[in-house]
This record gives structure tokens, C-alpha cells and sequence, in this order.
């Protein structure tokens, strides 16, 4: 009812799937895993535009030496144990490469499985560190750190002179990541955080949080975790007059926190990725995104796309669809790509990426601060 | 009556579009930074008329609509039979069982890989099915929290590993030890309360241990979960791609074989189902001992049961004890085939589930359990295309077996003794 | 001072959130009380009575109705009447034809429906959390204004002076009125009720319907003073509910109402002084202590074992 379209795209999706098995190898099968529903799905539709546009696209110049990308779409509603057994779905299909997953939390266990069963990953969002730490061979991102998104956080809040902060985090890998490194580096400054303090994702009422950040009388308020309980937070606290500036990283950075925060949400601060869409080189590409009537702007995105993209370029430079041959060709080369140029350390990470921070506004817009 | 029946039938038909059309013909859709309402298509608008037209005939002509249902002949052919013989019938169960057994060794060299996994997966139920079999199929116990004991042999495993490197065949006795003494220690306490205020107890209980769970970060890592569980090793052979233990050796090194990632998979199924037939046995061995046959006497009558001498706290504690034992037991098989636990494993809606299978199973009867978790764990798989209305429609599932077969699918059968006619 | 005014907001913030669980504890009281069965699924009937309101909500903002009495009653009242019409056809459809059988099988009917529910409104309205308007803004504030404020929103003041009136209607009504004369009758004994010539179903239907209205209004508050709604959030909430109407003594209404009290000022307060990760530990907990000592709840009557 909600996504015809969705839902027709993915029956035919799944009965392709099925006629294909038939004859193997004709095509080569791109997983694409996230959220397609749950409380985060909004930045699974970016995941899952970036990575179908590319597809489409590099199809229609012909596809990958000679063979198609064929999407095999699972969800793993941003939670770990879907991930893993969803993760287990698309070892069965065949899959031999992964976009995905969204969450550093689903991200963590499903690159297990991969590594396992020598399937190349690349994550288009999962900033958390442990991800690339352990010395994994196959698994890729398309994003920065917390370990450098938090301390860009931090720095803006410091050149803010805050007197006190409080930080509130969902307790999940990416949230509570992301807030021990703004932390962290709190600290280091000589800045009182006066609150450390985890929630757990889904609740509602955080009545009693905003009386106690009241009370430790914080000017500024860093959040760790997704929009849906930011959105809350910001309400409750309008409602309380509690009179603090808020920051979070790119997990709040959605629209959806103006429909839930209203007024509220004008003055967050926000870290995000650049605006890749508002490039020079990549008008040709926004352009299409615009034709099929979707919105490129979202963090996520860009990344995706040149996820795919590095797949495909990877499988080209290594000239096999070889897992293990094209992450080698993907360590060694130096990729052109809509989010600039990506070159791999050995960990798998890009070795530059650079976070903005934003002020968001009550009617959805964003403007870059300093 | 004609009348009554129109007004009714209106009443109901006007009820269906009350409750279908708000939900189902209004869409909430947020648009930029605002919720707009946005009117469903066509085709939805129309079923929901359709159903209402629906709801108005069968209500209008129920009574001859389930009168003629009832005229019609039966469509179970055996259903007026003659029981079987007793010991013919125990004859064939065992041919049926030894067949059974055989076929489940073999199959998995013959199928996918997801098959076999799915029937892991569907072991792991039957012990958990088993086990709750006892407590409330057997014992009469409600108990809504069994999911917690599952959580603690899951939860043993994983951080058993993590913080001292335990294997499986070592956690596995451990967990379900563990799990056995939790549910020794809570019973205690909660077993002299009664029929629903057991359920809630226990309940809260499972609650209790999966918000711990999910808050204790620095032990469990709370919502991110536990994750790198090692496989079971068979004779210090490992089966994954590369050897993780130091001491083991790689199966596919050894028997100099090309490595495939189903080897894993087959012997974890192998594992699984001789842990299943175990517990199935072990079941079975006490439903005939006087522990299992006072669960059944107190059951049936408390009353009567105390006061021919049976002690209520020992028969339920007994009951529970072992109830959460297989738990833990089906724990550490999931937490090693999944390799990956979080606390969202354990919610109560699995309680829910398993729940579901013993009493679709038909309560106290093994072969019934058997039987309901496999057709509750494959059947929503093989709907793969349909996958977003699964829950919908295991949820509707289950309430319409409840109305139309409540004693389940094969009701347990009392052991009798046949006192031979006169001729 | 500070203090004093610090531990009167979580009081102000518990006594909220209590009498919001109160109002849907009646509708597992009530029909506890009468038939016995845990109705699981009278969370959803909440979810969905939130979903309805703010579809209302949504559907008179594109009209143009602005003016915020008329928009709350009209919401309340299609809230009511959908959720009330949902509780009507569960017990029909799903309670009716089970009633009397062994007593694990309501129960999982229930968890059925309440299964079934949550995927109904999950597939017609998607998963996402969505906004709801807060139409009442603003407050008082207490206290020095260089300090600490103690702040008592108008939506705080609404929830508890609703789940007050609704508690003193529900209870004239079933002291009063015939339907509550008989709602009594039917609790205290159903065969013999229905031998007196009171129509059992039709007092077994009221009592659904009773209670899926007020679980309607609770939608309407919380949608409204939380934020925002989605399809799950009913299944907790029903889970809060009804350990509150067990602590209060399953089958008492002022029990209900006690009971969410309290459960809403210990849940505050945990969070308020300890950490809000613990709040649910400590409900669970407390029902659990209970149980144990006064197993029939605070006010509950006591069960007298039949031989």
C-alpha cells in the first residue's frame, strides 16, 4: 500500500533471482543490505538509490566486462541479528559482493560472515573503527570514522566555550562510538562534561533525562545515536524550557527530524559528510537522480554509488570477479569516484575524508558553519 | 429474526469499515519536514469495500452458511476409525521414527546450503519446544519468560568464549547447567503462585533479563551484542575457512579436500540433530518415570496429587528445572550457529513463538511439537515473496488455530492399558 | 531548595506517565476481571487509537480546521470510536469462539492478535516513527529564575486532569448504571449472571469496548505529549499497563489507577536518580516483589481456593 512500487520492484527482483540461478555466472550479483523498514529506514532509501542508480547506470554503459550487476536487495532492519541472518541469505544466493550494511551495529557481525565466506563488503555508512580493526581482508567503507567525525564535533563545540556538556548516547556501536570520541577529545581540551549518559533506542519519554540535564544546568547537549529519539529529545526538552544548544553526527541529519522536532530542531548543529551533490562534477549525475524523481542530497547517497562503483572499477582493474583478487586491485589503485578520489590504506579505510558541520534548520535546509 | 439478523449484519459490515478504512485508506506520509494525509489507491479502497460486502452476506446468512458446513461430509476420512492397537501402533511409530532419523542423517548431503541451515534452525526450535513441552504441556506451568533461559545458555557460551576462550563441547554443559540453575533458583520463589500470576512472574522475569542484557555494556556489549562465536570442532578439527583456535587443525587440510563453506554448515545440522534426538530421548525416558508421571498427576488435579502425598514444590521446581535445562542447551547450539548474539535475540515475542509451537503441537505430545516447529519455522520461509506479511499472517494463523483446532495438530495420547475382552 | 524542586519535576514527570498507563490499564482490569484472560493485544488497540487521532489530526490541518477544541474533540472521538470498533471485533472474532477452553488457549489468541495488529497497522502505515503536533505548548514554571525551574507543561496538566475525569465517569458508571450493575454481576460469577437473564456477551463486548475507548484516549495524550508514534510503541505500553493493573490488583480499578501511579513516579524516579537504563528493571522488579508477597496486587481482593 505504502511502496507499490517498492514491492513490485522487489518480487521482480526475487523472481530473477530465482530464473537466474538456473544459469549461473551470467551476471554478477551485488548485494545491497540495510534498513527498509524499522525506525532508520530513511537512510536505508538513500543506501538503496545511491546503489540502484550506479547499477543501472554501469549497466547501461554495458556492465562490468561484459556481464550485468544484477541487485539482490535484503533488509536487515538495522538490527544485529537480522543483519547476520540476512547476511547468511545472501551467502546462500551466491552473492560475492556487499553493499552494505547501514549501521555500524549490523555492519560489525554480518563482515564477519563475509570475511568468512570470502565475500567483499564495502559499507556506505558504518563509521564505527572496530569495523576495519581487525585486520579484515574483504571489507571496504565509503565513509570516514567516528574517530574523525567525533573530533570535528568536539572542536566545533570547543570553539563554541561551553561551560558544561552533557552527552547522551543509544548505547549502540555507532552512538556510543561516536560519543566517547566527542568525549574524549572533551576532555583533553580541559571542557566539563558534566554527563555521560546512555538511553535505550525505541523509548519515548525522556521527561526525566531532560529534568536531570536541567539540573546539571549544560549549555550544550551532544547526542550519540539516530533522529527518532533525537526528535523526541528536542521536543520534550522545547517543552521543559531547557534552554541548551544540541549537536549529533550525520545519523540525525534527516528531514524526519523536523516532522517529530518541528520548531525545535532549528539551531542543531550537525556533522555530516560534504555536499558531494553540490560538486561541480557530479551535475550530470544529480541530474538523473532529479529524472527519476529522487533526492541525491542525503549522506548516504553519493557513498553508495561509489561503493558500487568501486566494485565495478575493482573488478575491471583486477580482470576477475575474484573477491580476493579485486579488494587487492581495490588496496592498490586509485579510484575516481562522485565522492572524489578514493584511495585504500591496508586497513580498508579511505585515506582522507572529511566531515562539515551544518546548522540544521526548522524547515529541513541545512548552511555550512564557520 | 430476519430483522435482527439485517441489523447485525449491517452493524458488522459498518464495524469492518470502521476499523479497515482510517488505517488502510489513509496514508500518514511525511513530506519534506511535515505529515501530510495522503489517500491509498484505488485498489485498497475497493477491498476494503469488498470486505465490508463480505462481512455483510456471511453475517447476513451465517446460520446457513455453517449449517450447510456442517451437513457436508466429513473431510478427515479417518476421523470416525477405530484406534489403532496399541502395540501395533507403537510398532509403526518406531518404524516411522527409525526412518525418519536415517533420512535426516542423509539429506543434507543432497540439498543447499540454506536448506540445511534452515533445518538447523528448525532443530534448535524442536529443543526449545521440547523443553517448554515439559513445563507447560506436562507440568501445567505458564510460563511466558522461557526465552530468558535460552538467553543465559546463549549469552554462557558467547562470553565464555570471549573472556577464556571455552569451546563449544565445553559451554554446552556449562550453559545449560547455568540455565538450569536459574531456573531453579527462580522457581523457587515464584511456583506456589497460580495459573496467570505465574505467566506475568515469569514474564517480567524474561524481561528483566534481556534489559540487563542489553544495559550491562561492559560485559555484554549491550545492544551491539557478543560476536566471533567459534563453530563446534569435531576432534580439534575446525571448518571454516582458516583455523581460529591455536592446537586445531582445518578438516579440509586434513582430509586434503577442496574447501566449501556447506562443510560448516552440514556438521553444525549433524551436531544439532543429535543434540535434538538427546533431548527428545530424555524426554521421553522421564515422561515414564514417577517425576514425569506426578508432573501429569498435579496437572490434572492439584488437589488430589497433594494429598496423595506428591510435594507440589518439588514435582513443579523438577518441571521447570529441566524446562530451562534444554534451554540452555538450544542457546549455545544458536549462539554457535549464528556466531553472533544481542539481546534482541530474546525478546518476548520468541516466548511467543515457542509458546505457539507447544500448544499448535498439541500440549504434551512429542511427536505434535516436532511436527508444529517445523511447520512454524519452514512454512513462513518457503513465503519468501510475501516475506513483509509473514508476521501478519502468523499472527492471524495462530488465532484461527486456536478457534478451529485448539487441542492441536496430534493430541497427546494418555498411555492406557487395554484390558483384553471377553470373548 | 534546588533539591526540593529537582525531586518535584520527576514527580510531576512520573504522575504524568502513570495516569497515561492507568487509562490503558482499565482495559486489561476490566476484562480481567470478567472473563479472566490476559488480552494481549489491548496495546495495539492504543497504537491504533494513536494512529487514528493523528490521522484526524492530519486530515483537519488539510481542511483548514484550526481551531485547536474543535480539533481535539473530533480526533478524540474518531480515536474512540475506531479503537472502540477494533476492541469490539477482536473479542468477536478472536476471544468469543475460545471463551471457556482450556486457559493457555485465549491467551495465545491473544498474542496472535496482538501479532496480527502490529503488522497490520506496520504494512498499511510503514515502520517509521512519525511526528505528531503538539498542539498544546507551553506552561508554568516554579522556582528563581537564575536556578533550577520546576516547569508544569499545559499537556501535563491535560493528561492528569483527563485520566481523572475519565477515572470518576468510569467509576460512577459501573457503580450507577445498569451496564455496570451487570458488569459487576458478570465479574463476581458469569453463570449465574447469565441465568439471571443479563445478555453476558453484550456485557462481555461493553467491557472490550469500555476499555479499548480509554485506551484511545491514552493514544491521543502520549502521541501528543511524546512526539512521535509507531507501530511498536503500543506493545511496551500495554506491557507497562498491565503490570501496573497487576500491581494495583488485577480486577480493582482504583487499582489500576494506583497502580499506574505508582509504577509511572518509580519509573521516574529510578531514572531521575539512578539511570534511565534501569527504569524497566525496576517495574519488572517490583511486580515481581509484589506478586510474591501479596500475590492478588495492592488492592486486589483475595482469591479463595474452591475445593
Amino acid at each position: 500500500m505504502r511502496t507499490p512500487v517498492k514491492k513490485i520492484v522487489t518480487a521482480v527482483g526475487a523472481s530473477v533471482a530465482l530464473m537466474a540461478a538456473g544459469h549461473a555466472s551470467a551476471e554478477i550479483k551485488i548485494g545491497i543490505a540495510g534498513p527498509m523498514t524499522g525506525p532508520v529506514a530513511q537512510y536505508g532509501d538513500m543506501q538503496f538509490s545511491g546503489a540502484r542508480m550506479a547499477i543501472e547506470r554501469i549497466n547501461s554503459n554495458g556492465g562490468v566486462m561484459g556481464e550485468m550487476l544484477e541487485a539482490v536487495e535484503v533488509d536487515d532492519v538495522c538490527d544485529p541479528k537480522q543483519a547476520v541472518t540476512v547476511a547468511n541469505r545472501l551467502v546462500n544466493e551466491g552473492v560475492r559482493f556487499v553493499i552494505g550494511h547501514l549501521c555500524s551495529s549490523s555492519t560489525q557481525p554480518a563482515s564477519d560472515i563475509y570475511e568468512d565466506e570470502g565475500i567483499l563488503m564495502i559499507t556506505p555508512a558504518s563509521t564505527s573503527p572496530d569495523i576495519t580493526e581487525r585486520g579484515y581482508e574483504l571489507v571496504f567503507r565509503t565513509i570516514g570514522l567516528d574517530s574523525m567525525q567525533g573530533p570535528v564535533a568536539a572542536r566545533h563545540l570547543i570553539s563554541l566555550k561551553p561551560e558544561r556538556v552533557a552527552i547522551v548516547h543509544d548505547k549502540q556501536q555507532y552512538g556510543e562510538g561516536i560519543a566517547s570520541a566527542v568525549r574524549d577529545t572533551l576532555q583533553q581540551a580541559g571542557v566539563e562534561v558534566a554527563m555521560f549518559e546512555g538511553i535505550t533506542a525505541g523509548d519515548k519519554d525522556f521527561s526525566s533525562l531532560i529534568t536531570k540535564m536541567k539540573q546539571a544546568d549544560v549549555d550544550y547537549i551532544y547526542y550519540g545515536g539516530y533522529h527518532p529519539e533525537l526528535g523526541l529529545i528536542l521536543r520534550q526538552a522545547r517543552q521543559a524550557e531547557l534552554d541548551a544548544v544540541f549537536m549529533g553526527p550525520e545519523g540525525v541529519g534527516n528531514k524526519d527530524i523536523n516532522t517529530i522536532a518541528g520548531d525545535a530542531a532549528e539551531g542543531l548543529l550537525v556533522t555530516l559528510p560534504p555536499s558531494f551533490d553540490e560538486k561541480e562534477e557530479n551535475q550530470a549525475l544529480v541530474q538523473a537522480f532529479a529524472d527519476k524523481g529522487e533526492d541525491p542530497s542525503g549522506p548516504f547517497v553519493l557513498t553508495s554509488y561509489a561503493a558500487v562503483q568501486l566494485v565495478a572499477d575493482g573488478i575491471e582493474q583486477a580482470d576477475s570477479t575474484d573477491p580476493f583478487e579485486v579488494a587487492a586491485a581495490l588496496r592498490s589503485g586509485s579510484f575516481e569516484t562522485p565522492i572524489g578520489t578514493v584511495q585504500y590504506d591496508s586497513k580498508g579505510d579511505m585515506q582522507s575524508f572529511e566531515f562539515v558541520v551544518y546548522e540544521w534548520h526548522s524547515d529541513g535546509s541545512k548552511t555550512p558553519v564557520n | 429474526m430476519a430483522t435482527h439478523s439485517l441489523k447485525h449484519a449491517l452493524f458488522c459490515a459498518v464495524v469492518t469499515l470502521i476499523i479497515a478504512y482510517p488505517i488502510l485508506g489513509l496514508d500518514l506520509e511525511a513530506r519534506g519536514t511535515s505529515v501530510v494525509l495522503a489517500g491509498a489507491d484505488t485498489a485498497t479502497v475497493v477491498s476494503v469495500l469488498a470486505a465490508a460486502l463480505v462481512v455483510f452476506v456471511f453475517q447476513l446468512f451465517r446460520h446457513r452458511i455453517l449449517g450447510s458446513l456442517g451437513t457436508m461430509p466429513s473431510l478427515n476420512p479417518f476421523a470416525n476409525r477405530e484406534p489403532m492397537p496399541q502395540d501395533k501402533r507403537q510398532r509403526l511409530e518406531t518404524i516411522a521414527l527409525v526412518v525418519l532419523v536415517v533420512a535426516a542423517l542423509i539429506w543434507p548431503f543432497f540439498v543447499s546450503r540454506g536448506a540445511v541451515d534452515l533445518a538447523t534452525l528448525v532443530l534448535i526450535y524442536i529443543m526449545l519446544a521440547l523443553g517448554l513441552n515439559v513445563v507447560v504441556g506436562l507440568a501445567g506451568l505458564l510460563d511466558l519468560g522461557y526465552v530468558a533461559f535460552y538467553a543465559v545458555g546463549a549469552y554462557t557460551f558467547a562470553l565464555l568464549h570471549q573472556y577464556f576462550g571455552v569451546s563449544f563441547w565445553v559451554a554446552l554443559p556449562v550453559g545449560a547447567g547455568l540455565a538450569a540453575t536459574f531456573g531453579l533458583l527462580l522457581g523457587f520463589p515464584v511456583l506456589r503462585l497460580r495459573g496467570d500470576y505465574l505467566a506475568i512472574v515469569t514474564l517480567g522475569f524474561g524481561e528483566i533479563i534481556r534489559i540487563l542484557l542489553n544495559n550491562m555494556t561492559w560485559l555484554t556489549g549491550g545492544p551491539n551484542g557478543i560476536g566471533g562465536i567459534p563453530d563446534p570442532t569435531v576432534f580439534g578439527m575446525e571448518f571454516g575457512r582458516r583455523v581460529k583456535e591455536e592446537g586445531n587443525v582445518s578438516f579440509h587440510e586434513i582430509f586434503d579436500v577442496a574447501y566449501s563453506g556447506s562443510h560448516k554448515i552440514i556438521v553444525l545440522y549433524l551436531i544439532a540433530l543429535v543434540l535434538a534426538l538427546f533431548t527428545a530421548l530424555v524426554i521421553r525416558r522421564f515422561t515414564k518415570m514417577p517425576v514425569g508421571r506426578s508432573w501429569e498427576a498435579l496437572r490434572e488435579d492439584e488437589i488430589a496429587a497433594r494429598s496423595l502425598g506428591l510435594s507440589r514444590t518439588a514435582v513443579k521446581l523438577s518441571a521447570f528445572t529441566i524446562g530451562a535445562f534444554f534451554a540452555g542447551f538450544a542457546g549455545t547450539v544458536f549462539a554457535s550457529k549464528q556466531g553472533f548474539i544481542s539481546p534482541e535475540s530474546f525478546v518476548f515475542l520468541e516466548s511467543a513463538i515457542i509458546l505457539a509451537i507447544v500448544v499448535l503441537g498439541g500440549m504434551g505430545s512429542q511427536l505434535g511439537v516436532i511436527l508444529a516447529a517445523v511447520a512454524v519455522i519452514i512454512l513462513p520461509e518457503l513465503a519468501r515473496e510475501f516475506s513483509e506479511y509473514r508476521m501478519l499472517i502468523f499472527g492471524a494463523a495462530m488465532v484461527l488455530m486456536m478457534v478451529w483446532r485448539p487441542q492441536g495438530l496430534l493430541p497427546m495420547r494418555r498411555i492406557h492399558i487395554e484390558i483384553n475382552k471377553q470373548e | 531548595m534546588q533539591d526540593v524542586l529537582y525531586f518535584l519535576q520527576q514527580l510531576i514527570n512520573g504522575l504524568t506517565i502513570g495516569s497515561a498507563y492507568a487509562l490503558i490499564a482499565i482495559g486489561y482490569t476490566m476484562v480481567y476481571g470478567i472473563i479472566g484472560m490476559i488480552n494481549f493485544a489491548h496495546g495495539e488497540i492504543y497504537m491504533i487509537g494513536a494512529y487514528t487521532a493523528l490521522i484526524t489530526i492530519t486530515g483537519l490541518a488539510s481542511l483548514g480546521v484550526a481551531w485547536l477544541p474543535l480539533v481535539l474533540l473530533v480526533a478524540l472521538i474518531c480515536a474512540m470510536l475506531v479503537s472502540s470498533s477494533m476492541g469490539w471485533a477482536v473479542e468477536r472474532v478472536a476471544y468469543r469462539p475460545v471463551r471457556g477452553r482450556h486457559r493457555l488457549i485465549p491467551l495465545i489468541s491473544a498474542i496472535g492478535m496482538s501479532i496480527f495488529l502490529q503488522n497490520y497497522v506496520h504494512l498499511a502505515q510503514g515502520s517509521r516513527n512519525i511526528g505528531f503536533p503538539a498542539l498544546i505548548e507551553g506552561g508554568f514554571q516554579f522556582g528563581a529564575a537564575d536556578s533550577f525551574q520546576t516547569s508544569i507543561s499545559y499537556m501535563q496538566i491535560t493528561i492528569f486532569i483527563t485520566t481523572l475525569i475519565c477515572m470518576t465517569v468510569l467509576s460512577l458508571f459501573i457503580s450507577r448504571s445498569r451496564i455496570g450493575r451487570a458488569c459487576r454481576a458478570v465479574s463476581q460469577d458469569l453463570g449465574m449472571a447469565n441465568l439471571l437473564g443479563i445478555d453476558t456477551n453484550r456485557i462481555i463486548s461493553a467491557t472490550f469496548v469500555i476499555g479499548a475507548a480509554l485506551a484511545a484516549v491514552a493514544g491521543l495524550l502520549l502521541g501528543m505529549y511524546y512526539g512521535s508514534i509507531d507501530p511498536l510503541f503500543g506493545f511496551i505500553a500495554g506491557l507497562k499497563a498491565f503490570t501496573a493493573a497487576v500491581l494495583g490488583g488485577i480486577g480493582s480499578i482504583p487499582g489500576a489507577m494506583l497502580g499506574g501511579l505508582i509504577l509511572g513516579v518509580s519509573e521516574s524516579m529510578t531514572s531521575g536518580y539512578l539511570s534511565g537504563e534501569y527504569k524497566d528493571v525496576v517495574s519488572f522488579g517490583l511486580l515481581i516483589l509484589i506478586l510474591l508477597f501479596k500475590p492478588t496486587g495492592l488492592l486486589g481482593k483475595p482469591e479463595v481456593e474452591k475445593i
